[in-house]
């Protein structure tokens, strides 16, 4: 590959094809395409390859690159482009079928932070410990340290993030004399007495559809009763706990007793629970950071202006909780050229990057200092109000088994929700996830 | 196959009552189709029979001979069982309303109208329709609180409150089926609609002439004249919807509470989600394994049919 000048081709990304790789290499050559390689670069450069999902623009991610080879002379970075982080399956099938071939590429790429775990587990992630002290963790939100943290090793470089939030619609806590509820039990409470009213048709609107959002809904309540799915070594099955029981028993509650919740929000993930809130419907509505654009939007909302993100409530006895989202890099432990790798890795961690992406592209830092950055909030000024939100970013389970942990959560869980019956799905649930993390 | 065998050689003369020298050329006319065939059908299944039997996962890089220990695996999970009933349900269910509507839809353009070849191109739009489109359009039609499915039948007095037609274990599966009859009755109607054509016409004239209604002329003279296209074609329905995945994939995703869980979904998310290839495969042999089943049952009435009918 090095004889060629014009940049990798194609066949350097797809090399021979191993007995394990069945899926072939024409099932990665569909899935990536080789962008912005035909570039000429200055000679003694390191190459090195960056596989990443196209965020928000096509050219987002090109562009970031970009910016990396103009501002320094030693290495060259080309872009694996996988598909747009909606088609995560997609993605994350990509980068498996590349890992898997443990031949170096790519050398960096990023990842949700729901495979840091089966990536390092794996064996595919270079752990990182040696080249980020652990000073230089504290600059970053806690929540994203520990999702990128497998079996005590740091193995993934915190990027940008998304989390849960609450967002309230401030004229009707003003018309109900009340202030964003702290805790679940004020929350239900100021949405009955808003709905009995009649100033809003429903209380609050959350995602309970059989669907990993479920799953995202659930680390939040279980979280902030205290409790967890699972115990920190990534065995121990928590979900049968009396904190969970209660979390989901809550859940069960909004819809089944308090009725602040619509039975529809168990076929609801985002956008359909999104659109009665903008419509003007609903007091309260947990979602993501980008609803806040959509919300204040005269145009797609007609409660422009009265709407306010806050951290998500929380039990009397525990603390708010957001489930995090976000992709976070990764350097690939095969790679042959380790200090580029990890040198361009570094770099886009960095303040300095992670500010430009946030304000250019509106991907959230995973270094708290920046949200109170002059130029954040010059040009986010939605996003540098959520601070606080996102330091209650919760993971989801750490485990390299997450793919399968989530689709019996998912099944355990929306049945407790259409049933009711939550002590013994849950309970079932705890037996048939600790089935599957016991092979790990 | 080896020709030398003089006996053979007769019998196959016999038989095609082909030259000596055609028979070569029959084989190697042959082989394209063959070759096309092993490539795209044998080859993937018994490839896919293969993985079945290791315990191969792209992510943890499992690779390993084990018997039939995934079907044992499969025939103790209650997830498998759940989706097997329910796609076997659905199959039933589905296949049955759409060839009753079919037929009635079937019957009511065979008899000439104002507009009958209008009708009959209308009727095979939704049909022609993507069912990811026709997933969207009853996510929209059967939405619980603004749907206007409700909506009419709160109007018309029928219900006093909305049907949660996507969030109740109860209502999905029901919705599923609806959408699944919408889109596929037309093409049942169309498929009965070439079976009545070919009733003789002389046939009907007769039952006329004796005096038959309407009804005895359809029970006794047509209905089973059809029953040869009835059951081909509630084969190939009954086939295609045991494979139903983008109505449950878009419209619930399996849920709620696994109510509209079927194999195809689960197999993609074993298959695609976790990337255990492995069990993965395992479904998947047992839904073509089911999937044969079904065609042999129909393949019987069809074959006692035609052997009647000949």
């Amino acid at each position: 590959m090095s004889k060629n000048p014009g940049g990798q081709t194609v066949s350097t990304m797809l090399p021979a094809v191993g007995r394990r790789q069945f899926l072939g290499a024409t099932a990665a050559g569909m899935a990536l395409t080789v962008a912005g390689t035909r570039r000429a670069r200055a000679a003694g450069r390191s190459e090195i390859s960056f596989a990443s999902a196209r965020f928000v623009g096509k050219s987002a991610v090109a562009k970031m690159i970009e910016r990396y080879n103009s501002s320094q002379s030693k290495v060259h970075v080309s872009y694996i482009e996988l598909p747009p982080p909606a088609q995560s399956t997609e993605v994350h099938q990509g980068l498996v079928q590349q890992l898997a071939r443990r031949n170096g590429t790519p050398d960096v790429f990023t990842q949700d932070v729901i495979w840091i775990a089966e990536f390092a587990g794996a064996g595919w992630a270079l752990p990182l410990d040696s080249y980020v002290a652990q000073a230089a963790r504290k600059a970053y939100y806690p929540g994203v340290i520990q999702a990128c943290t497998w079996q005590g090793k740091l193995t993934a470089l915190p990027w940008f993030l998304d989390t849960g939030m609450l967002y309230c619609r401030s004229d009707l806590l003003a018309k109900a004399g009340a202030k964003i509820p702290q805790t679940w039990d004020q929350m239900v409470a100021i949405s009955t007495q808003l709905q009995q009213a009649g100033a809003a048709k429903y209380g609050y609107l959350w995602q309970g559809k059989q669907a990993e959002v479920l799953v995202c809904n659930l680390v939040e309540v279980i979280a902030s009763n205290g409790g967890a799915i699972l115990g920190p070594d990534g065995k121990d099955v928590l979900i049968d706990q009396d904190p969970a029981v209660a979390a989901v028993q809550f859940m069960y509650d909004t819809i089944a007793k308090s009725k602040i919740s619509p039975a529809e929000v168990l076929s609801w993930d985002e956008e359909p629970s999104r659109r009665p809130f903008t419509g003007g419907d609903a007091v309260f509505l947990r979602n993501w950071s980008y609803v806040d654009g959509i919300a204040q939007d005269p145009a797609q909302s007609s409660v422009a202006g009265k709407v306010e993100a806050a951290p998500l409530p929380h039990f009397a006895n525990g603390k708010s909780a957001a489930c995090l989202g976000g992709y976070q890099l990764g350097v690939n432990a095969n790679t042959k050229n380790r200090e580029a790798a990890i040198d361009f890795a570094l770099w886009m961690s960095s303040p300095e990057t992670q500010l430009v992406l946030a304000s250019e592209q509106g991907l959230a830092p995973t270094r708290p200092d920046l949200l109170d950055h002059a130029d954040l909030a010059k040009a986010q000024p939605a996003m540098s109000r959520l601070k606080q939100v996102f330091m209650g970013a919760t993971p989801r389970p750490v485990t390299p088994r997450y793919p399968q942990v989530t689709l019996a959560l998912q099944s355990a869980v929306s049945r407790a929700l259409a049933s009711g019956d939550v002590k013994s799905e849950l309970s079932a649930a705890k037996t048939r996830i600790a089935s599957i993390v016991a092979k790990s | 196959m080896s020709l030398s065998n003089p006996a053979l050689r007769q019998q196959m003369r016999a038989t095609t009552s082909a030259s000596p020298s055609a028979v070569p050329w029959a084989l190697i006319l042959l082989l394209p189709a063959a070759i096309a065939l092993g490539a795209v059908a044998v080859y993937p299944i018994l490839n896919g029979f293969w993985l079945s039997l290791r315990d191969t996962s792209l992510a943890t890089q499992d690779d390993n001979f084990v018997g039939l220990e995934n079907y044992w695996l499969l025939a103790s999970d209650p997830l498998f069982w759940n989706a097997w009933r329910h796609t076997i349900i659905f199959t039933a269910v589905a296949t049955l309303l759409e060839t009753l509507i079919g037929l009635g839809m079937a019957i009511i353009l065979y008899e000439s109208f104002v507009g009958r070849s209008l009708v009959r191109a209308a009727m095979l739009v939704p049909w022609a329709m993507p069912t990811v489109v026709t997933s969207k359009m009853f996510g929209w039609l059967f939405d619980g609180q603004n749907g206007v499915v409700n909506w009419l039948l709160k109007t018309s007095g029928l219900i006093s409150d909305n049907i949660n037609w996507y969030g109740s274990p109860d209502w999905a599966f029901v919705t599923i089926v609806i959408a699944d009859v919408w889109k596929t009755a037309p093409f049942m109607a169309l498929l009965l609609l070439a079976g009545l054509q070919t009733v003789p016409h002389s046939l009907i004239e007769a039952s006329k002439i004796d005096g038959a209604n309407a009804w005895a002329t359809f029970w006794h003279v047509r209905l089973p004249q059809l029953t040869a296209t009835l059951l081909i074609a509630g084969m190939f329905r009954a086939l295609d919807s045991f494979r139903i995945f983008d109505l449950v994939y878009v419209l619930t995703g399996g849920g709620p509470a696994d109510s509209t869980e079927t194999l195809s979904t689960l197999s993609y998310k074993t298959l695609f989600s976790t990337l255990q290839f492995g069990y993965g495969s395992a479904l998947s042999t047992v839904m073509f394994l089911t999937e044969i089943v079904i065609a042999i049952g129909f393949g019987i009435f069809i074959v006692r049919k035609m052997r009647r009918a000949s």
